[in-house]
């Protein structure tokens, strides 16, 4: 399966939050919507369940148009919430119900998911007596009752605690090897990076990248390099860079231990090193840079703000 | 269609599960089962050895009043109190009595200033004062007599012109209002407490999950229109279902029983099956419709608190119904009554009386019946689009004109 957005736009009483999202992921693959607040993740997801329509574009599934009535979806919106009176099992029954289960089968999936959750002693506990760690499992397990094949995601991390985000990374690592097509917004960097294969990042509305994320780094990182002295602070080093190799190499960026440099020419890379040492600095480290995702996002939705 | 009895049954669930639905229900059904079966029960309280006491005059304390007599044209003032059943204290001036009636010696006095000058006096004259219309018809009487004794009638014929017997016999053709009036009013009663009642529950119910934020994994889940069509008609059953115990233990209880009351409260009970027919459609339409009037509330505001904010309307137009129909209930072939049988707001109650206690003809009874269905619908139509529109609708409770405007009906 291949879900495509197409060219999004979305107003609210005249104010255009969309500018035309475009992104597009397939099964077996994650896609990472990235963006601070505000930037339109949500109102692209609800866009996308049919929460409420867009005012042009077209969301596509393997070419035709998209209803997500007539599939099995699981969503987890942001603004989420279950029944707090409800027991867990009688509402996760109920809502596997609502999406199409038998009461037998929602009856089943609910014990399979409560224990992958490792929620399963609150089966028969009321919802608000749960911490909200354990609420937020249950929603997922809610999001997962029917064993959708698309799974969508909105903020999932917020409120979770390392070992509770550990074991939704693993269900998540693991829907994503059953081959589910799965999209999730956030705005945690390093959770993204662990198993997204794809990446949008809005800004304000608009699609600022967008790609596979090996890609993406690659393209961030050519003519870029990174270089350290045992001897001399980054200060000092970028100072002698910039009056001695101004003929091959930029410094980019001082970083706190580190220079990164952007070569002026592709083969730049073994002249510089020659000169490097032709000028005795004792080096530390000197590669190539590999930007983090964090790194493309500060850059890219970060200060133009 | 599946999903939406799947909704129906967890809703209805919610109410049969509470315990405040399940005592509600079995106490007041208790109760008026006690209330009807335990006086047959005690001996001597009904039937069997009737006027246990002739509980007329006889028992009771006679009121003690003052009389002061400022003119002489009365000759025999005696002859004049005893035409009214008191005792009377009898004073020679105007301040003594007021001093009387103040000390609470007393408990009003009258001032006679002429035959046809009198003046009251009272301490506080309560609502259902009867002490001056009685002394005034006694002083009319009086004057009466005299005045026939003048003519030179004797004591004794004026007493046999008085007195003459005429013997009634009704025979009723159409509806005995005096019978029917009991029951009319219990069941337009009935419908006013539950729309009263579970119109608040449905728009909670409707409103629950916008406040616990459930609402956008509904939504994505399954079609607005089964939501809310389910929570409101499970909400409206609920209601029914908790009337039907009430009432059905209610009659179970008299037919019971029936005999030992003796058929005093045959008037509350014996509903002729057409009245009760015309009762259960007319009250549970404009039940429905009051129902999807306060659930279309419900979809407008996003937290329970919120609801009572603006509910206020539609209870207002329910309370102005069911006060149209009590007053109309005097007089039930009034143009009033006429009006109100067809506005479907309150035509439940209104056309429901007209069947019951006036004359009302078939095609009214139709025309009023299926306007009050199309309403039903219509506003079925509204609660269902208002609350597609208001789901995603957080904070201040939607204004209905705004909601209105910006759905594209």
């Amino acid at each position: 399966m291949k879900l495509e957005v197409r060219d999004l736009r979305k107003s609210f009483g005249g104010n255009e939050v969309l500018h035309g999202i475009s992104f597009s992921v397939e099964s077996g693959n994650a896609l990472g919507l990235l963006g601070r607040n505000g930037a339109g993740k949500t109102t692209t997801i609800r866009i996308l369940m049919n929460v409420f329509k867009g005012n042009a574009g077209s969301v596509l599934l393997d070419g035709k148009s998209f209803d997500p009535a007539k599939h099995q979806i699981g969503y987890m919106p942001e603004e989420r919430g279950l029944y707090p009176k409800k027991t867990v099992s009688e509402q996760l029954i109920y809502l596997g119900m609502l999406r199409g289960l038998s009461a037998k089968k929602a009856k089943e999936n609910m014990k399979k998911w409560l224990a992958k959750m490792e929620v399963s002693e609150y089966e028969n506990r009321k919802l608000e007596t749960l911490s909200k760690g354990n609420q937020q499992k249950v929603q997922l397990a809610q999001t997962l009752i029917t064993d959708p094949k698309i799974i969508i995601l909105d903020e999932p991390f917020s409120g979770l605690d390392p070992v509770n985000s550990q074991i939704l990374k693993d269900v998540i690592s693991e829907q994503i090897q059953q081959g589910k097509l799965v999209i999730f917004s956030s705005h945690q960097m390093s959770y993204v990076e662990e198993f997204c294969q794809q990446i949008a990042i809005l800004n304000h509305g608009d699609v600022v990248l967008s790609g596979e994320l090996k890609e993406i780094k690659r393209e961030f990182g050519r003519d870029r390099l990174v270089v350290s002295s045992l001897e001399e602070t980054p200060e000092e080093l970028a100072h002698r860079l910039r009056d001695t190799f101004a003929d091959l190499l930029e410094v980019e960026k001082v970083q706190k231990d580190r220079l990164i440099i952007r070569k002026k020419a592709s083969d730049a890379k073994l002249k510089i090193l020659e000169r490097l040492v032709e000028q005795d600095v004792d080096l530390e480290f000197f590669g190539m840079y590999e930007p983090s995702l964090n790194d493309i996002f500060v850059e890219k939705a970060g200060d133009e703000a | 269609m599946k999903k939406f009895w799947t909704i129906l049954r967890f809703e209805l669930n919610n109410y049969f599960k509470s315990k405040g639905f399940l005592t509600v229900t079995v106490l007041l059904t208790l109760v008026l089962m006690g209330v009807i079966i335990v006086p047959t029960m005690v001996p001597g309280l009904l039937g069997d050895d009737k006027v246990s006491e002739s509980s007329t005059d006889s028992g009771e304390q006679a009121d003690t009043l003052g009389i002061c007599v400022k003119t002489d044209q009365i000759t025999d003032v005696d002859s004049l109190l005893s035409g009214m059943w008191a005792n009377w204290e009898t004073y020679q001036d105007e301040s003594s009595l007021k001093k009387a009636v103040k000390d609470q010696d007393v408990q009003a006095g009258f001032i006679l200033n002429s035959l046809s000058d009198v003046s009251y006096v009272v301490n506080n004259k309560e609502l259902y004062d009867s002490y001056q219309d009685a002394f005034v018809s006694t002083l009319e009487a009086y004057e009466t007599q005299q005045y026939l004794m003048a003519k030179g009638l004797s004591e004794e014929e004026i007493v046999s012109a008085e007195n003459i017997n005429i013997n009634v016999t009704t025979d009723i053709l159409g509806k005995d209002s005096a019978s029917n009036y009991g029951y009319t009013y219990i069941l337009v009663f009935l419908v006013y407490f539950l729309i009263i009642f579970y119109g608040q529950m449905i728009a909670t119910s409707v409103t629950s999950e916008k406040s616990n934020r459930a609402i956008e994994i509904l939504v994505t889940s399954v079609d607005s229109n089964s939501l809310i069509f389910g929570k409101v008609l499970a909400g409206a059953l609920a209601g029914l279902v908790q009337a039907l115990v009430i009432l059905g233990g209610s009659f179970g209880a008299y037919a019971a029983v029936k005999e030992k009351w003796g058929g005093i409260l045959d008037p509350l009970f014996d509903i002729p099956a057409r009245v009760f027919v015309a009762y259960a459609f007319f009250a549970i339409a404009s039940y429905l419709l009051y129902a999807f009037l306060f659930g279309a509330l419900g979809a407008l505001v996003s937290k329970t608190e919120d609801i009572s904010k603006v509910s206020g309307p539609v209870t207002m137009l329910y309370v102005i119904s069911f006060l149209a129909a009590i007053f109309g209930m005097n007089d039930c072939d009034g143009l009033m009554i006429k009006v109100a049988s067809f506005i479907p707001f309150t035509s439940g109650n209104a056309m429901f009386i007209r069947v019951a206690m006036g004359s009302v003809a078939a095609w009214e009874i139709i025309l009023s019946g299926g306007l009050l269905v199309a309403s039903c619908v219509l506003a079925g139509v509204l609660a269902a689009k208002l609350f597609r529109y208001g789901t995603l609708h957080y904070g201040n409770p939607l204004k209905i004109t705004t909601a209105l405007k910006n759905m594209k009906m």
